[in-house]
């Protein structure tokens, strides 16, 4: 499948496509709002239905804009990790990342029950707070994850290794909520059912900022990922800098992952398939394409898991991470057969 | 004339750091140099540690003791890019990304010249076209480096080797695992690249024959030392013998260039023929294990233990005489000729006899 030939005509079309769904996210929903309503609530605040505009600018855009954003980092994070492990399974949630994400924000959870008597949870500090301890405990995570996982080049050993570590911190998390008060493990609790329509309009003050320097620095380390699909010695033969690469994709997969782990509790395999629709429609391994490539292929995925988990005509909405574990485990099962015979990314 | 050095080895010691405070040498006390327009081939048995000092050279692992200078510098005074500029590597892990074209990983090759954001300028697609086109790979620019053979792919990884535009190029085994025509040319390229742009050229190679006839300098490594010098000297050194101690089958033979399995020897052969029928049948019989004394005066001994007194004897003692006919072949052995007509039955009924004698 050779899609976009010429790459820019493929970045109109699938910015086209993502405007699109980004749109249509904002009318599906619960209460029903028509595309005229909406732009005219877009556009002239003033003088709309004061209802519509709540709903719209409280939940539906800030929820989208979640959407796009937590798609477009995940992404970005799989993407770095596929390259510098040079394994086509990685991505945030296999490797554990995303566990070290919740395991941050639950030590800073069930922790500031006994510092402060209290959660600090839902101020705009708080999410700071939040964010923070993600970005602490993905990095952690990643700095074990790059010492064991970068020696070894198998598909499976990494699948293995990431369910042990996964293991290991549901583990933790279960023994730290058995020691907790009541109050903070109902905080706890409620953090781990977020979702994307979980982030209020302050969290976004917290989050686009994030989320947008984790993917500046993934954009700026292109050149450097490029090298690393080469391999370490190659990469290093070519004269790169190793420490400060690994320092760079070490720091936007820490931020991108965790950033949106804080906010939207786990959302699966998006990471991990999402690289692989980017490679397969701009038929290019070179970072400088990929990358903007994969922030609007994971951006389109998200909204469509997003208005998927909406189901029309129901009132509730589906766990977004049961929808994206649906939709992308038999893709992460053919990518399994598809890399059995040819080995690397 | 003074050499122009590229490559200096100062007494150094390669081998593993494990941690901080135990060190495993795998080789200590190399002395060898490599000067500019040389092609330098490393020869050495599996597990002898060709891949780390080669590694070691190409500054991924620093020596363990010793001086190592790229060109009259220390290695480990070069920053990261300048060293980049100074010299490219090939190993040998087989890169297999999928979708990269040959034109895109010969231009990462230009990664140490390139900006930050790695944009490649004109030049450098100039540089990139001509690697492309020194490697013979015109024509295979936009196929995907998983998708070609493994000789295409090693021209390719020479290629993106030769863009990065360094003088001394470092390559581990390129020719492992490739059938002969692509080994050759490999090493014409590489031959190539030596002359016409005065390039230092180090490589590691399993294969004697082709360095002994191609490379200006050989670096061999042994079990107890690490000697150089060119072909020539080292053929008649004596140390190819050295290079495998444990082995009594080998021996080399140096107007081949190469080494040859020794043979145990059942007998000898009166060979009566001539053009290229004995140089067939002399072959042939060298194979059996026979040694060949061709066109001596026919005795037509009646004895395996009489052989005529200018052949040297040597146990075991059976003695054939072949000798040729219009259409054929006649084999005298105990008195007793057998005709046959054709070269692989001759074989055949040389081989009864030996099997016979044997018992």
């Amino acid at each position: 499948m050779k899609l976009f030939r010429n790459s820019t005509i493929g970045f109109v079309l699938l910015m086209g496509v993502l405007v699109f769904l980004f749109l249509l996210d904002l009318l599906s929903g619960s209460v029903h709002i028509s595309l005229y309503q909406s732009i005219s609530t877009l556009f002239h605040s003033s003088s709309s239905d004061p209802q519509i505009a709540a709903i719209l600018f409280q939940f539906r855009i800030p929820k989208a804009i979640t959407a796009v954003l937590a798609g477009a980092a995940l992404s970005v994070a799989g993407l770095q990790m596929q390259t510098i492990f040079r394994n086509p399974v990685a991505g945030p949630d296999i490797l554990g990342i995303s566990s070290g994400a919740s395991l941050g924000v639950a030590l800073f959870v069930l922790s500031a029950g006994w510092v402060y008597g209290g959660t600090p949870l839902f101020s705009l500090a708080g999410s700071w707070s939040i964010v923070l301890a993600a970005w602490f405990g993905a990095g952690l995570m990643m700095f074990l994850v790059v010492i064991l996982a970068s020696r070894l080049r198998d598909l499976m050993t990494v699948l293995i290794l990431g369910i042990l570590i996964s293991g290991a911190i549901m583990a933790i998390v279960s023994v730290m909520q058995y020691f907790s008060s009541e109050s903070t493990l109902k905080s706890f609790i409620v953090w781990t059912m977020g979702s994307l329509g979980s982030t209020t309009r302050d969290q976004l003050w917290v989050l686009v900022p994030s989320v947008a320097a984790g993917l500046l620095i993934a954009l700026v380390s292109a050149k450097f990922l490029d090298a690393f699909l080469l391999g370490e010695n190659y990469a290093k033969s070519m004269g790169m800098n190793i420490r400060l690469a690994y320092l760079l994709t070490f720091a936007s997969t820490s931020i991108l992952a965790g950033s949106i782990t804080a906010f939207c509790g786990p959302i699966g395999f998006v990471g991990i398939i999402v690289p692989h629709l980017a490679r397969k429609l701009f038929h290019s391994p070179l970072h400088s394409k990929l990358i903007p490539a994969t922030m609007l292929m994971g951006a389109i995925v998200m909204v469509v898991g997003d208005l998927i988990s909406q189901l029309p005509g129901y009132a509730t909405t589906l766990p977004i991470n049961s929808v994206t574990s649906l939709l992308g485990i038999p893709v992460v099962v053919w990518i399994i057969f598809q890399h059995k015979k040819i080995g690397a990314i | 004339m003074q050499a122009d050095f590229y490559i200096q080895c100062k007494g150094i010691s390669i081998g593993y750091k494990d941690r901080s405070t135990t060190s495993v040498v795998v080789k200590k006390d190399i002395s060898l140099h490599a000067n500019r327009g040389e092609m330098v081939a490393l020869i050495g048995g599996n597990g002898i540690g060709k891949s780390t000092l080669l590694k070691t050279i190409a500054g991924f692992m620093p020596p363990l003791a010793g001086e190592l200078l790229v060109r009259n510098r220390p290695l480990s005074g070069f920053p990261a890019v300048e060293l980049a500029q100074e010299m490219s590597f090939v190993s040998t892990d087989i890169v297999r990304v999928a979708n990269l074209t040959v034109r895109e990983l010969v231009g990462l090759g230009r990664f140490p010249y390139t900006n930050w954001f790695g944009q490649l300028t004109d030049n450098d697609q100039m540089i990139i076209d001509r690697a492309i086109l020194l490697t013979g790979l015109t024509g295979f620019e936009n196929r995907p480096i998983n998708r070609i053979s493994d000789g295409e792919r090693q021209r390719a990884m020479i290629a993106r080797a030769l863009a990065q535009d360094t003088r001394v190029m470092v390559l581990d085994e390129p020719t492992a695992f490739l059938d002969i025509s692509n080994k050759y040319e490999i090493v014409r390229i590489l031959h190539q690249l030596v002359l016409e742009q005065d390039k230092c050229i180090i490589f590691s190679t399993h294969d004697l024959n082709t360095s002994l006839t191609m490379a200006d300098r050989i670096w061999l490594m042994l079990e107890d030392r690490v000697v150089e010098g060119i072909p020539e000297e080292m053929a008649s050194s004596g140390y190819f013998e050295a290079l495998f101690p444990n082995n009594q089958h080998l021996s080399f033979d140096l107007e081949k260039d190469d080494f040859r399995i020794k043979k145990e020897i059942y007998g000898k052969v009166n060979l009566v023929a001539s053009g290229e029928k004995l140089i067939m049948a002399k072959k042939a019989l060298e194979r059996l294990g026979f040694e060949v004394f061709p066109n001596l005066p026919v005795t037509q001994s009646l004895s395996p233990s009489v052989s005529p007194s200018s052949i040297p004897s040597v146990p075991p003692s059976l003695y054939l005489e072949i000798i040729q006919q219009p259409e054929g072949w006649n084999i005298v052995c105990q008195g007793i000729t057998q005709y046959v007509t054709t070269l692989e039955e001759l074989c055949r009924s040389i081989k009864n006899i030996s099997t016979q004698q044997g018992s």
